[in-house]
């Protein structure tokens, strides 16, 4: 664990510690409400975890609490197990839940997902209210036993408290080490950017399944609790009020700190009773007192914390190992194959039966008018987009059928023409976090504190990605390119927007790849960064190669010149 | 820095843990849903034990204090601690919502307060819980009122019930139809209505198909009113024999004095429409003290505080003298006479009040007393 990230779970705990030691001093009332604080916290953390980390607006995390509250008090009251048993019990049958809903509604995005996650909420709601023999329809499920640690009774206040909030701790620490360095930026540049996550390795699916069913399990285990707690076990637990609260929880808090989900908790689990005294009128005084916090701390109360009282240390690279590693692996001699790749659009054919070969120490200019088919065949070379036909080779394994992250752990590395623009990373976090997979934690550091050294960038570590200039961007989008450790490098667009001597060190740069022994496909439009730099030039109109070869010779077809350098070339 | 943490201590005990009230008045807290879709009963039951404590104060020292329960278990239970924390109450007027007094119940009889409402969710007294006392009748008679109402006076053959996925709802289906088919008049149609739904034409529509000779209601005031409205705009012109809520002079607000002609309702009592002298005084006092009329729940919670006042004057002192006084004493109260059945079922007479359509005061068409056998 990092110092940043050690740091940051101590101020945690220390958030947690400092009222929960006030309440173990204050009567069975404000027990209770630190108690309700503890349980909301569990599933803010949970959501936390979906919607803070990964943007993923979840409206499902009401429905895994009363999920949780459902499955253990039935059980508890119809066959009297301990709660332990109960807990485990509700955990694992909110997660085979989880499970099943994530198949279809994880391949949704955005608002799609929002309103699949309520529509399977609203379900559940149904559910529980007609379902009468089994859930006890309106009324709910009564006559829970009191909560119990390996069958003695947890009968004071202060014993459900600390109990309560033991589990909250661990709950805290598991989110503290799920989240650990570099796997936290991964899941930033995930949340940003999925397109440059997926194309730097990192398996998009396999981390929203994660944290979608984390995010439930944490919440059945806060609903458990809470039918616990209450004794009860009613409709209300799965109603979308119940949902409100743990979204305003999290988002008050601050969304993309475990700190956050705590704070959010225990602030709107107390805000409704310190306003009691103004009976009809205290939800407007909490109406309003939320607003407040928003404009007040738009980023929550732990980034307004953040922001005044913790200085982000940052990394200092200095400190790292000098070990010059390799940014790139060794590459021995690498080719890319494809044969008759084709691809339409409706009714528009973008790739026509497309042959081409990227071979070690090369590099390959593609150009083209605006919609030949550029983009889409590095599209679909990085696994972003399907080809309708043709194959994919690369040294000596087809691979046109296997995911994005796959092909970039095999070796396929990519930039954007719209370069990455996160508000949450630096510049050596987002580097860190496109690293190989397939190294510990020091190699990966070693190798982006390598990367950097070979970078314009190593004066700007600490600056925030989308505070850099255009040329800078570029350069870092090149930096995480090479963080996947490339055998094959295709660069779209690399010089847009630079100026010539910023073309000209990124020439340079290339060309250094290139001797290094990988294979590099450039696109651009900027004919006098391009020229010089390839070995060989592709011209393409209509999804078809029209004449290709080194670039003079290029430059010599009548077809590629009438097609892209217009008759003032000729 | 030490003066920072004193200052954040103090601060967050004011803040955080409200300080316990230790008085030697009476206590006796009030826990209602004054917000939500129950803040009309809740209000009303307010209303009435505010009034019912106030009147007492003159001979009494008792001081009380308002809580929303508004509509989750966790909010009533957490009022309730609340409560208890705050001091040491003789008695709790405790909420309308049956799956809150649910929540509640256990956390009653540990502390050994005894809970006033006036929730008709039958389940309540069937828990042996001494710590209970409802003081609106149960289901099982304003149900069994509603149905002999339905096939004795209307002689009805072929009714047709919408109500509430609530729990009020449910345990009103569950005793109604129940009565009709002993009544050998089974339901031809039914449909439980969640308490957000606004259109209620497509379950109308379903309704008229299964032609039935009249309507039931067991809905909430709002919903009983949105049934009504759009039953007569869309041309349905059947009797309606409606649950409580119509009863409620806020529920008949929401409709036009043509439209309610033909509808009925079951309740405890129709303040506004007794011409009882200290029925009368109750109701001017009352309208001109929270600026609106009473109903049914008000004057039952209304009543149900008095008999702890009484019990009080009687010499009770602690929440347990209540208990046993309430459990075992006969009161008088301005609807009806009220006595423990042994479960805590304290109302047993039930009315139904019609609509004549030139008001919106609805008149006493039948009054059905001892339903449920409580005083042979």
């Amino acid at each position: 664990m990092s110092s940043l990230y050690s740091r940051d779970f101590i101020v945690t705990l220390i958030i947690m510690l400092i009222p929960l030691c006030l309440a173990l001093n204050t009567d069975s009332y404000g027990q209770r409400i630190m108690t309700l604080s503890g349980i909301y916290a569990i599933a803010a953390m949970g959501y936390h975890l979906i919607f803070g980390r990964l943007g993923a607006l979840s409206l499902a995390q009401g429905c895994f609490f009363g999920l949780g509250a459902y499955s253990a008090g039935l059980i508890g009251v119809h066959f009297g197990l301990s709660f332990l048993t109960c807990l485990l019990f509700a955990v694992i049958f909110t997660a085979l839940v989880s499970l099943i809903i994530a198949l279809p509604v994880l391949r949704l995005e955005s608002h799609y997902f929002a309103l699949a996650t309520l529509g399977i909420a609203q379900v559940a709601l149904l559910i529980a209210i007609n379902w009468t023999e089994v859930t006890g329809g309106a009324n709910g499920t009564y006559g829970i036993p009191q909560l119990d640690l390996f069958g003695v009774e947890l009968s004071s206040s202060s014993d459900v408290l600390i109990f309560v909030w033991v589990i909250l701790v661990i709950i805290v620490s598991l989110t503290f080490w799920i989240m650990r360095a570099p796997f936290n930026y991964q899941v930033t540049l995930l949340k940003d950017t999925p397109e440059v996550a997926a194309s730097s390795g990192i398996d998009i699916g396999r981390w929203r399944l994660t944290f979608f069913i984390m995010s439930a399990i944490f919440g059945a285990i806060a609903g458990a609790l809470q039918a616990y707690t209450i004794g009860v076990v009613s409709p209300a637990t799965l109603e979308f009020q119940v949902m409100v609260s743990i979204l305003a929880m999290t988002v008050i808090g601050g969304k993309n700190h475990p700190a956050g989900a705590v704070i959010g908790a225990i602030l709107l689990t107390h805000l409704p009773e310190w306003f009691r005294f103004l009976e009809t009128h205290y939800l407007i005084a909490y109406g309003a007192a939320l607003l407040c916090t928003i404009i007040v701390a738009p980023s929550g109360i732990f980034g307004l914390f953040e922001k005044f009282i913790i200085r982000n240390p940052g990394y200092d690279v200095k400190s790292l190992p000098s070990k010059e590693n390799k940014a790139v692996s060794d590459t021995n001699s690498t080719s890319l194959e494809i044969q008759g790749l084709s691809k339409t659009y409706g009714g528009i054919k973008a790739l026509k039966n497309l042959n081409m070969t990227l071979t070690s120490y090369q590099i390959v200019g593609l150009v083209g008018p605006n919609g030949s088919g550029k983009s889409t065949l590095i599209n679909i070379i990085s696994g972003l987009q399907r080809q309708d036909e043709g194959t994919i080779e690369l040294d000596g394994s087809f691979i046109e059928n296997t995911a994005s992250y796959k092909r970039s752990n095999r070796g396929i590395a990519r930039t954007y023409q719209t370069s990455l623009r996160s508000s949450d990373l630096n510049v050596y976090q987002a580097i860190l976090a496109c690293s190989s997979n397939q190294h510990n934690l020091k190699h990966r550091h070693n190798q982006t504190h390598a990367i950097l050294r070979n970078s314009r960038l190593i004066s700007k570590t600490e600056s925030m990605v989308g505070d850099l200039s255009t040329a800078d961007a570029r350069e870092l989008d090149l930096c995480m390119a090479l963080a996947t450790e490339p055998k094959i490098l295709l660069l779209d667009e690399p010089a847009a927007g630079l100026s010539s001597a910023e073309q000209q060190f990124l020439s340079t740069k290339i060309r250094h790849l290139a001797q290094s022994g990988i294979s590099i496909l450039i696109v651009d439009h900027s004919m006098d960064f391009l020229l010089p730099v390839v070995d060989r030039l592709i011209c393409l109109d209509q999804g078809s190669v029209v004449a290709e070869g080194v670039p003079a010779k290029v430059l010599a077809d009548p077809k590629a010149l009438k097609l892209y350098f217009g008759n003032a070339r000729s | 820095m030490i003066k920072l943490t004193k200052l954040l201590t103090i601060f967050t005990m004011i803040v955080l843990f409200p300080i316990s009230a230790e008085t030697k008045e009476t206590y006796i807290p009030i826990l209602v849903p004054i917000t939500g879709f129950l803040s009309l009963e809740g209000t009303a039951q307010r209303n009435g034990a505010i009034q019912a404590l106030d009147e007492a104060s003159s001979s009494l020292k008792i001081k009380y204090e308002v809580s929303d329960t508004s509509t989750s278990p966790e909010i009533a239970v957490t009022a309730l601690q609340r409560a208890l924390s705050r001091g040491k109450p003789v008695a709790i007027a405790a909420p309308i919502f049956g799956t809150q007094m649910l929540a509640m119940l256990p956390i009653a009889k540990r502390a050994g307060v005894p809970l006033i409402t006036v929730s008709g969710t039958a389940k309540l007294t069937e828990l042996d819980n001494p710590f209970i006392f409802r003081f609106f009748p149960g289901d099982a008679v304003v149900k069994v009122a509603h149905a002999r109402y339905v096939t004795e006076v209307l002689r009805a053959k072929r009714p047709a019930l919408l109500y509430q996925t609530t729990a009020y709802g449910q345990s009103g289906y569950s005793h109604l139809s129940k009565a009709l088919r002993k009544a050998g008049v089974p339901l031809v149609f039914e449909e439980a209505l969640a308490p957000s739904v606004k259109d209620m034409l497509p379950a109308l529509t379903k309704l008229r198909a299964a032609k039935p000779d009249v309507i039931l209601l067991h809905l909430h005031s709002t919903p009983t009113a949105l049934v009504i409205r759009q039953a007569r705009n869309s041309g349905i012109e059947l009797p309606i024999v409606a649950g409580s809520a119509m009863h409620q002079p806020s529920t008949a607000k929401l409709l036009k004095n043509h439209q309610l002609r033909g509808v009925c309702a079951e309740t405890a009592a129709s303040p506004i429409s007794e011409t009882h002298p200290e029925l009368i005084q109750f109701t001017t006092e009352y309208k001109k003290r929270f600026q609106t009329l009473p109903d049914a729940f008000a004057l039952a919670q209304y009543d149900g505080m008095n008999m702890v006042i009484t019990a009080l004057r009687s010499g009770a002192k602690t929440a347990m003298d209540i208990r046993n006084w309430l459990a075992t004493n006969t009161f008088n109260g301005l609807a009806m006479k009220y006595k423990s059945d042994g479960k805590g079922n304290m109302g047993h007479d039930a009315t139904i009040v019609c609509y004549d359509g030139k008001t919106k005061t609805p008149k006493i068409t039948k009054k059905y007393l001892n339903v449920d056998g409580t005083f042979n």
